[in-house]
């Protein structure tokens, strides 16, 4: 019985998705805080 | 095992994301950089201009000392007119430096609860240094004859005041300016994320300790309020032969009003000057959401300054 089964690969697929589009998105959220961007109004900085 | 496997992926493809970015905007860049060494230029650092502690700057001399005469770019550092030192603006330096323009970061008195200093007397101070910076580059065998005024928000404010309200007094003709986010007017319907809107108290406030001078509320909106704030508004001095202007705002920006630039903006497309209004319609005060936008504003800069500030 293979340890990569079908139902795996597709997890592991959507889990590395979920981390390209979080490592974009909440660096930019982050950055528009401290930087008086659009999220919060820059109210952090 | 498998959920080892889940995590370690996302850590990866949250790392492998950030980097990619990373790379893409250091690519975009990469013109505007430098490898700072003697046969690029060298530096003379925390030269005096007073004797306060914060009166000192830092002159970029090219190798080529060999010119009949160099154009000078002040770079004036940000940080809200409370911190940031020239040191953070190194890389620029270097950068215009490189191009073969003498230049220079100025450090003025950040305006603190201990000392009364403000924007006014912080472009006093620039405009005390000016003169020593040339007369310094002049001293080393760079003769100036020819400025640009340049800074990023606080840095770039001081740099528009001084453009337009001391380029007569300047010791080189003032031929242009260029800068990002700096406050260029203070009217209370503008600054509205510091509720000067909603007090005219907290309008008063904020503006008497930006202008250096108490500001009454009940002069808000009136002539006399315009009068008040003249010297630390480059909008108000605004007229036909204003220099030439390169500037970057973000729309969404909260630190400094977006809607200050696009009265700065009006007015100097009414008086005629020549200037490029570059707007970052995803970002905030660090301008961090447009890259190309930046890199447009740094092209828009090395095009102006080939245009104004040939010898």
């Amino acid at each position: 019985m293979t340890f990569f089964t079908k139902k795996r690969l597709v997890i592991l697929a959507i889990v590395i998705v979920c981390g390209l589009i979080l490592g974009r998105l909440v660096p930019r959220a982050i950055l528009n805080a401290l930087l008086g961007g659009a999220l919060f109004g820059g109210d952090v900085l | 095992m498998f959920v080892l496997i889940c995590i370690g992926a996302f850590v990866g493809a949250f790392a492998l994301s950030n980097a990619i970015h990373l790379a893409y905007a250091n690519y975009l860049t990469r013109e505007y950089r430098v490898n700072w060494s003697d046969e690029v230029g060298t530096v003379r650092t925390d030269l005096a201009y007073g004797e306060g502690d914060a009166q000192k700057y830092d002159l970029y001399l090219p190798a080529d000392s060999s010119k009949d005469s160099y154009g000078l770019i002040v770079y004036l550092h940000a940080g809200g007119f409370t911190t940031g030192d020239k040191s953070g603006d190194a890389e620029t330096l270097e950068y215009f430096c490189s191009l073969g323009y003498v230049t220079a970061g100025i450090n003025y008195t950040l305006a603190s609860e201990e000392n009364h200093a403000s924007v006014y007397t912080q472009s006093e101070e620039i405009k005390a240094a000016v003169p020593q910076v040339v007369e310094k580059a002049r001293e080393l065998g760079y003769n100036v004859d020819r400025m640009a005024m340049a800074g990023g928000s606080a840095g770039g404010a001081l740099a528009l005041i001084y453009a337009y309200r001391d380029a007569d007094e300047a010791p080189a003709p003032v031929r242009m300016v260029f800068e990002a986010v700096g406050p260029s007017s203070f009217y209370p319907e503008d600054w509205t994320s510091y509720g000067t809107d909603q007090s005219p108290e907290a309008a008063a406030a904020l503006f008497s300790a930006m202008r250096g001078e108490a500001v009454d509320p009940d002069i808000l909106g009136t002539p006399a309020y315009d009068e008040l704030m003249k010297p630390i508004s480059p909008l108000l001095w605004v007229e036909e032969d204003t220099v030439p202007t390169v500037m970057a705002y973000g729309k969404y920006d909260r630190v400094q009003p977006y809607a200050a630039s696009v009265r700065l903006d009006r007015a100097l497309t009414e008086a005629g000057v020549d200037h490029a209004y570059i707007v970052c319609e995803h970002s905030g005060h660090g301008l961090q959401n447009d890259l190309a936008e930046g890199v447009r504003y740094n092209e828009t800069v090395n095009d102006y300054l080939d245009r104004y500030m040939a010898s």
